[in-house]
């Protein structure tokens, strides 16, 4: 038999139900701009109804029901759409953070415009033609001298905004670095929040939207995918290993790399193995600042040196106005004193490599000459040596052109005289030195004999690096090979002009002189040999000449920004998608919620009007009837 | 969309604006620049192909800079070389006139005194210097005078006067670049513009069994000719001959000598490469370290002489009333200067006529290529304020939509 007060009962429980659904549209309306908020609801069910199927069941027909019952407030989200925001967003962080840095490294160029480094060489080059049509001008010499002076001071600012830009990526790696361990801390404390509320059967809606919404940040610094089949155990995963697994976390850490100029790599915590990341943020900082930005930093080293040495090797066979010669215009500092490059690399107290950056063969060739010939050249790639084959029928241009054109990390040209240069390039490995000849080897007689580069050839005769005294391997004799040693690293950080030129510009050399003899006021040849660099074939690196370096490292730059430009613009479009879908599923909106509000108020009015008729048929029974 | 959440059209509204607003930014940028490309993402080809342009824009100023120079001395020299042809035609007309015979001693010796005049004005001349200083006519030694004259006495003149004038100077001209890779000598070295006869060098030394010892180079008239070990005379000469250089080598056929002549007026110079003999061995020069006019051997001989050689000779004839010297030998002298002088003024025509051309060609491959460098880079005005209008037009409807955003809810029709 059913209470008395059955209905006041089923009223309460309406009033109640209907209470919590309001509190939660309150929730929702207050929270309509949370970030990563989701829209909540409260599931209203039917309370259990009379009678169960007992066998103490009252024997009336049944079932009565027994009113509303709120049983959960539960979020609305779509977790498929999740995975797919967290899978992507990590393309998005990684074009951010590359646009970014690209914009800068572009802006360092100050290209096409008239403050760059080269229209400073333009002007520079300008200034020895001038001497060379004035040799005898102390005018024609002070421009010159001032004009490399600016040129110095354009390579250098080139320089140093670079290394400044890949500085400030570095604090963004260690950031990024500190970022995600933070991340990683806070989600496992809410993991365990999580884990506890659920154990107690109830939703923790707020808590999990702040944990989708520290993942998603997470996966816009590093590329990771989410783990949620356990209820117990949220995982995130990067690369096959995890990040967090429940409460348990493995943290990143930096840690300075002395093979890489002191920029930090990032390692576990844990078993302190290098960390690798596809995408995100992290990603795209390590990639900026161990390619891109080092690839500009070795690009204006590479010029420089180039250019250092194409100058100086002409200025050196020039006389000054006041009878110098053999002086250098730009200084050069050696990566080792010792005259044989001998360096001692691994710091067990014995040479063990040989720094060498140029070696100049002893005969003198021509380049439309044939070589009548035939071997195979064995000279160091990037990461491996390269094979250049040469044939009787070629000229010896052809053969520079086939080393020049090879992947070897070596170039090779005829100087002034008709002698066979070769010279180093950057290095493509991280941890080995830039402009240092790793291998040269040669099968037949074009390096040896015609050339007089190598004394001997095959494997047993090749100039290797790696070893002390490895010029030992070179032509030596009454045609021997000459050779310079490495410079310092990043010349286009200290490069500057010889002081004696700057204390005596007359030291200036305008003309090579004849026969020995030191040049005459008039004699303009040696200006003039050196203006002609500005367009000649002279292999600045793989670039054939100045202006292709100039030309090339333009266009490279702005293509990769471009490129960027775009994907970035494609990336936020789709983010904007997937967020746009996920608003529509979980966003607030608030016509809804009021028109739920006024539901709701009306349900409790109703049920409050209920328990108000129930309240009147007591009062008849209790009060009226007059027992 | 089937759902609008009350955030979106907000979101919605602050993506398009900042999009709309980084586009006005960036046109109003380039506008103000007067640059298609602010950043060279832009348009990277473009700025590559700008960069080469104004590189090549400012290398084309310099060869225009350094043509202009180039004829401006070379025009300097024109009007010195006009001067001398005058005088030299002078000394033609007295040459004709005292060889006629009918002129008595004084007579002669008085234009003897006008041939001096003359030759002192040559003389003058030759070490004219131009308006920054330099030598003329000296080479590249171009602080120094090109002529050193040489007085003594002089039979009849009664006088110190003029004996010899010697070159001081160089050959090397010195070279200047008026394109990419073409040059053109920018100097005129007195020793030949002022020459008159063909010279000619003769050993005295009997060659028949010279050889070079070992491989050695010489250098004639700036020209280097190398010998290998084992060459004989006539390899030697045979490679001088083919070496491009101005002068013919023959074996003289009394004295079997080495013999230099040269194939155009000017003055023989000749020395051995550093560490080379040949010259030295075949007895055309004295030991080393001797430069160049003044090192030729003592006991060569050695004939052909300069426009002052060939004055002094007729000026000496003058005074001395040597009818036949005059009307002979002075006489071709004299004629022998007049036409190489002509044909010297006929190259620096050449030469200024080929750096009018030049110089045209640059002054229009200037513009021109200074307008394809525009047309890289620079911002086409009229279509950037079209497209800046529609921006400011899409931009003003944006901000229109985004006003509504505001729109009337539920809550604007509750009590």
């Amino acid at each position: 038999m059913q209470s008395t007060f059955t209905g006041i009962e089923i009223g309460k429980r309406s009033l109640v139900a209907h209470t919590k659904s309001l509190t939660t549209i309150g929730h929702n309306i207050t929270n309509a701009s949370t970030d990563g908020y989701s829209r909540q609801r409260v599931r209203m069910e039917t309370f259990e109804p009379l009678y169960a199927p007992h066998l103490n069941r009252e024997n009336t027909p049944g079932q009565i029901g027994q009113g509303v019952d709120a049983t959960s407030v539960e979020r609305i989200k779509d977790e498929i759409l999740e995975g797919r925001i967290v899978s992507q967003a990590n393309q998005q962080g990684y074009w951010e953070g590359r646009d970014k840095y690209l914009l800068m490294l572009e802006k360092i160029y100050n290209e096409p415009g008239e403050f760059s480094v080269r229209s400073a060489m333009d002007k520079f080059w300008e200034g020895w033609q001038e001497l060379s049509i004035n040799p005898s001008e102390r005018a024609a010499r002070q421009s010159v001298l001032e004009r490399g002076k600016t040129l110095i001071d354009a390579i250098h600012n080139r320089y140093e905004s670079l290394k400044q830009t890949r500085d400030m990526v570095e604090t963004e790696v260690t950031g990024a670095v500190s970022r995600v361990n933070s991340i990683l801390s806070d989600v496992s404390a809410l993991n365990e929040k999580i884990v506890k509320i659920k154990a107690m059967g109830d939703n923790p809606n707020d808590l999990l939207d702040r944990r989708d919404l520290l993942v998603q940040e997470l996966s816009s610094i590093i590329n990771i995918t989410v783990d949620n089949r356990d209820a117990d155990e949220f995982q995130i995963h990067t690369a096959g290993i995890h990040l967090i697994q429940g409460r348990v976390i493995n943290y990143l850490s930096t840690e300075i790399d002395p093979l890489n100029e002191g920029y930090s790599k990032v390692t576990w915590k844990g078993t302190g193995g290098e960390a690798f990341f596809k995408g995100g943020k992290l990603a795209s900082f390590i990639e900026m600042r161990d390619s891109d930005i080092r690839d500009e930093i070795q690009k204006i080293d590479l010029m420089t040196v180039n250019f250092i040495d194409n100058v100086n090797d002409l200025h050196k066979q020039g006389w000054g106005a006041n009878g110098r010669t053999g002086v250098e215009f730009f200084r050069e500092y050696p990566f080792v004193l010792s005259a044989e490059g001998n360096y001692d690399r691994n710091g067990d107290g014995e040479f063990d490599s040989s720094y060498i950056f140029r070696i100049t063969g002893g005969n003198t060739l021509s380049p439309q000459e044939l070589i009548g010939i035939r071997g195979t050249m064995t000279l160091s790639g990037a990461d491996e040596n390269v094979a250049v084959d040469y044939f009787p029928t070629d000229t010896v241009q052809d053969v520079l052109d086939r080393i020049n054109n090879s992947p070897a990390k070596i170039n090779a040209v005829l100087d002034r005289d008709g002698k066979l240069v070769m010279r180093a390039m950057t290095s493509d490995i991280i941890g080995t030195p830039d402009f240092v000849i790793k291998h040269v080897e040669d099968s037949g007689q074009f390096l040896t004999g015609y050339a007089s580069i190598l004394a001997a050839g095959g494997p047993d005769g090749a100039y290797v690096w790696e070893t002390a005294d490895a010029v030992a391997s070179l032509q030596s004799g009454e045609r021997a090979a000459g050779f310079a040693v490495a410079p310092l690293s990043h010349p286009g950080g200290w490069v500057e002009i010889n002081k004696a030129i700057i204390s005596d510009p007359l030291t200036i050399a305008a003309g090579f002189g004849e026969n020995g003899r030191p040049a005459n006021p008039g004699d303009g040849s040696a200006a003039l040999a050196i203006a002609e660099l500005r367009n000649k074939h002279l292999m600045v690196g793989k670039f054939s000449s100045f202006d292709q370096y100039f030309s090339s490292t333009v266009a490279d730059i702005g293509l990769k920004g471009e490129q960027s430009e775009t994907a970035l613009e494609t990336q936020n479009l789709v983010m904007k998608e997937l967020d746009d879908l996920r608003q529509s599923i979980s966003g607030v909106n608030l016509d809804e919620e009021l028109a739920q509000m006024i539901k709701f108020q009306h349900g409790y009015s109703a049920a409050a009007r209920f328990i108000s008729q129930m309240n009147d048929m007591l009062d008849t029974i209790i009060n009226r009837l007059k027992v | 969309m089937k759902r609008i959440s009350t955030d979106m059209p907000n979101n919605d509204m602050q993506y398009y604006m900042r999009r709309k607003e980084a586009l006005l930014s960036r046109m109003q940028g380039k506008i103000a620049g007067q640059s298609r490309i602010q950043n060279l993402r832009d348009d990277p080809v473009a700025a590559a192909h700008s960069v080469v342009l104004k590189s090549n824009i400012s290398r084309l100023r310099q060869f225009s800079d350094n043509t202009g120079e180039i004829q401006s001395r070379g025009r300097v020299v024109e009007g010195y070389i006009q001067e001398s042809l005058s005088i030299m035609h002078r000394l033609n007309e007295i040459a004709v006139q005292g060889a006629n015979g009918t002129y008595k001693k004084e007579e002669t010796a008085m234009m003897g005194d006008e041939v001096n005049q003359l030759l002192n004005e040559l003389v003058q001349i030759s070490n004219s210097r131009h308006g920054d200083g330099t030598s003329l006519f000296s080479g590249d030694r171009s602080l120094s005078l090109a002529f050193r004259p040489v007085e003594g006495y002089v039979e009849g003149s009664g006088r110190k006067l003029i004996t010899n004038v010697e070159y001081t100077g160089t050959i090397n001209p010195g070279m200047g670049e008026i394109s990419d890779n073409s040059y053109v000598e920018s100097g005129f070295p007195g020793n030949t513009l002022f020459w008159a006869e063909q010279q000619i060098v003769i050993s005295s030394r009997n060659s028949d069994n010279f050889f070079v010892r070992n491989d050695s180079s010489v250098l004639i008239d700036g020209v280097k000719v190398d010998f290998k070990s084992g060459d004989n005379i006539h390899a030697v000469i045979a490679k001088i001959n083919d070496s491009g250089a101005p002068v013919k080598a023959s074996l003289d056929p009394v004295k079997s000598s080495l013999t230099l002549s040269t194939t155009e007026p000017h003055q023989i110079w000749i020395e051995d490469a550093e560490g080379g003999t040949v010259f030295q061995e075949t007895g055309l020069v004295k030991a080393a370290n001797t430069r160049p006019p003044h090192n030729i051997a003592p006991d060569a001989r050695i004939s052909g002489g300069s426009l002052f050689d060939m004055a002094i000779k007729l000026r000496d004839s003058l005074y001395t009333g040597n009818v036949i010297d005059i009307g002979s030998s002075s006489l071709k002298g004299i004629q022998d200067g007049l036409n190489h002088l002509v044909s010297q003024a006929g190259k620096l025509g050449a030469r200024d006529e080929r750096l009018e051309l030049v110089k045209g060609r640059l002054a229009y491959q200037i513009p021109e290529i200074t307008a394809m460098d525009s047309r890289e880079t620079d911002i086409d005005l009229a279509e950037a304020i079209t497209e800046l209008k529609m921006l400011e037009f899409t931009h003003k409807a944006s901000l229109q939509t985004a006003a509504r955003i505001l729109k009337p809810t539920l809550l604007d029709f509750l009590r």
